[in-house]
């Protein structure tokens, strides 16, 4: 059944995108991640305009990470008070971000740079992620104990000024390490379409040192703070969110998202690792490669602002 | 039989008895949740008390947008896209059907008046132009784009045929019987929103003697329109109103959940 998306101007096939809402929705509640990174560049693929994916694509994050924060809520796997530091700064990274990608689009530059973004981004962190979570699957099959977690943590941490404590994730920390990182991952919800969690989940362990039991719980209230606000500055500045898009991926998503959360428990985490970073590093690839082979066709056609 | 008088921009029609008529099958398209393009049949006659042979061109355009274009050039072993070139003149959509090709039809020079056919579109870069004096010449119109401009106007119109809004159908206009012709129009999904024309031009001997203006229009209805223009008009609350829905999705998703 096509259905014709009135922002947008292109013709979908619904069940489709229902089904696709749903597979991302599932990966999303498994990893405890938005599953944006995923979800644009196949929305691109599909022909929908880029801008439009973007700004679509906050409102999918928002629904499925709703529906997964619930969930981890009741398992008390949330730290609001770090979600609320992390989400101050995630809200003008947001204001930033749907500024910065309003301009590059005016410049013709936003393809570059969201292309650069994920190769970059997603490359560097899927790589990581993946290095370290064969280490710790080798590690255990050879029956070696696991490496004890470095419990000393980096100096600068404890250096800064305005700290705070936060009592869910046992740390007593400044404040300025979250709040930079909730405005980074902010901008980059807007400028990729993403929530963020795939940078906010291992910067929350290895940087900020949480305990792993309340990390994506605490990621997906930051996310629902952040895309909701670029949803509603994407719509308002620049008028590319598709209302029966969004609802097409989040009928699906938030089902989805509920069966992954579920599942989530049967699997081993570093071996959860493993696999997210497999898909982190794939479609960053797929994102980024293209920018070094020639184009077939030199030109190209900027829909609407870009 | 009186000819119909030529719009200010229409070139002068040469005296002649014969005439041409014509009707489109659908005047109003509406775009709604399942639309997926329109097929348009136009039937038109030819009235000639002469024998004259004839020929028939349809032409239909679109709405006209300005086009922003950019060129992938390499840098530092990236191919990124350059400053991008703002096109005008380029219609929305743009389709030919004739009784034979254009070219055999009528002169260069008649064609160009008319705007019949790709080649004759007037599209250019405005921004890109400059006059300047050359070799003593005053007001000669320079393109910033310098030798390249045709590449560039010409990937206009190919990015336009491969997204299907472009088309030249030589063999289009069909005579189905002595005097009765019929034209296809094919719009694809991604057809601009607007008021096309379609001109009908009866050529003899390789000049223009008849021309008639139908007019098509494409616009959204129903769900898909008052969409369209809540996003547009209070984009804001429209906003608001979208991230409430996802966030009560989210939320109802969890509660239905929760009583399994």
């Amino acid at each position: 059944m096509d259905l014709y998306l009135p922002i947008a101007e292109v013709s979908v096939n619904a069940p489709l995108l229902v089904a696709l809402g749903a597979l991302v929705g599932f990966i999303s509640g498994l990893f405890g991640i938005g599953g944006g990174f995923l979800m644009t560049p196949v929305l691109v693929l599909m022909g929908i305009p880029p801008a439009v994916a973007v700004a679509s694509m906050a409102n999918h994050v928002a629904a499925s990470s709703t529906s997964s924060v619930i969930s981890y809520t009741r398992k008390r796997a949330v730290d609001f008070r770090m979600g609320g530091v992390l989400a101050g700064g995630g809200v003008v990274g947001a204001i930033v971000g749907v500024e910065l990608f309003r301009w590059l689009r005016l410049l013709g530059q936003a393809d570059l740079v969201v292309a650069l973004s994920y190769l970059v981004f997603l490359g560097v962190i899927g790589g990581l992620m993946l290095v370290e979570s064969l280490q710790s699957i080798l590690r255990r099959r050879s029956g070696q104990p696991p490496k004890p977690r470095k419990e000393r943590r980096p100096p600068w941490l404890y250096g800064l000024p305005l700290k705070m404590r936060f009592p869910r994730s046992r740390l007593y920390i400044s404040v300025i390490p979250p709040v930079l990182l909730g405005v980074f991952v902010g901008v980059l919800s807007a400028v990729m379409g993403v929530g963020g969690g795939f940078i906010l989940v291992p910067a929350m362990i290895y940087i900020l040192r949480m305990p792993a039991g309340v990390v994506v719980g605490t990621s997906l209230f930051q996310i629902i703070i952040t895309t909701s606000l670029t949803g509603v500055l994407q719509a308002g500045r620049n008028q590319t969110v598709d209302i029966v898009l969004a609802t097409l991926l989040l009928v699906g998503g938030v089902l989805g998202a509920q069966l992954g959360a579920k599942a989530s428990s049967r699997f081993r985490a570093e071996e959860l690792r493993a696999l997210l970073a497999l898909i982190v590093l794939l479609v960053g690839l797929r994102m980024g490669l293209g920018l070094f082979f020639t184009p077939d066709e030199p030109f190209v056609l900027m829909t609407g602002m870009g | 039989m009186a000819l119909e008088i030529p719009s200010p921009t229409a070139p002068q029609l040469t005296a002649s008895p014969a005439a041409v008529s014509a009707a489109l099958t659908t005047t109003e398209v509406r775009v709604t949740s399942s639309f997926r393009g329109a097929h348009i049949v136009l039937y038109g006659a030819v009235f000639d008390p002469t024998t004259k042979p004839s020929d028939v061109v349809v032409i239909v355009r679109g709405p006209e947008h300005p086009i922003r274009i950019a060129r992938k050039t390499k840098v530092a072993g990236l191919w990124v896209n350059s400053r991008p070139v703002v096109f005008r003149g380029a219609p929305g959509f743009y389709m030919t059907a004739s009784t034979r090709p254009l070219q055999d039809i009528a002169s260069f020079g008649t064609l160009r008046r008319l705007g019949a056919g790709i080649d004759h579109l007037a599209i250019n870069a405005p921004f890109e132009q400059r006059t300047e004096t050359r070799y003593g010449v005053r007001d000669v119109v320079v393109s910033r784009l310098g030798g390249d401009y045709l590449d560039w106007r010409r990937a206009v119109i190919r990015l336009k045929e491969n997204a299907g809004l472009y088309d030249a159908d030589d063999k289009g206009v069909t005579f189905v019987d002595k005097d009765l012709f019929k034209a296809e129009i094919d719009l694809p999904t991604k057809a601009p929103i607007g008021t096309y024309q379609a001109e009908i031009i009866l050529f003899q001997d390789g000049q223009p003697v008849s021309r008639k203006v139908r007019t098509l229009t494409v616009e959204k209805a129903g769900i898909e329109r008052t969409l369209y223009l809540f996003a547009h008009h209070s984009p804001w609350l429209y906003g608001l109103v979208s991230m409430a829905l996802a966030l009560g999705a989210g939320w109802a998703a969890s509660l239905v959940f929760r009583r399994n």
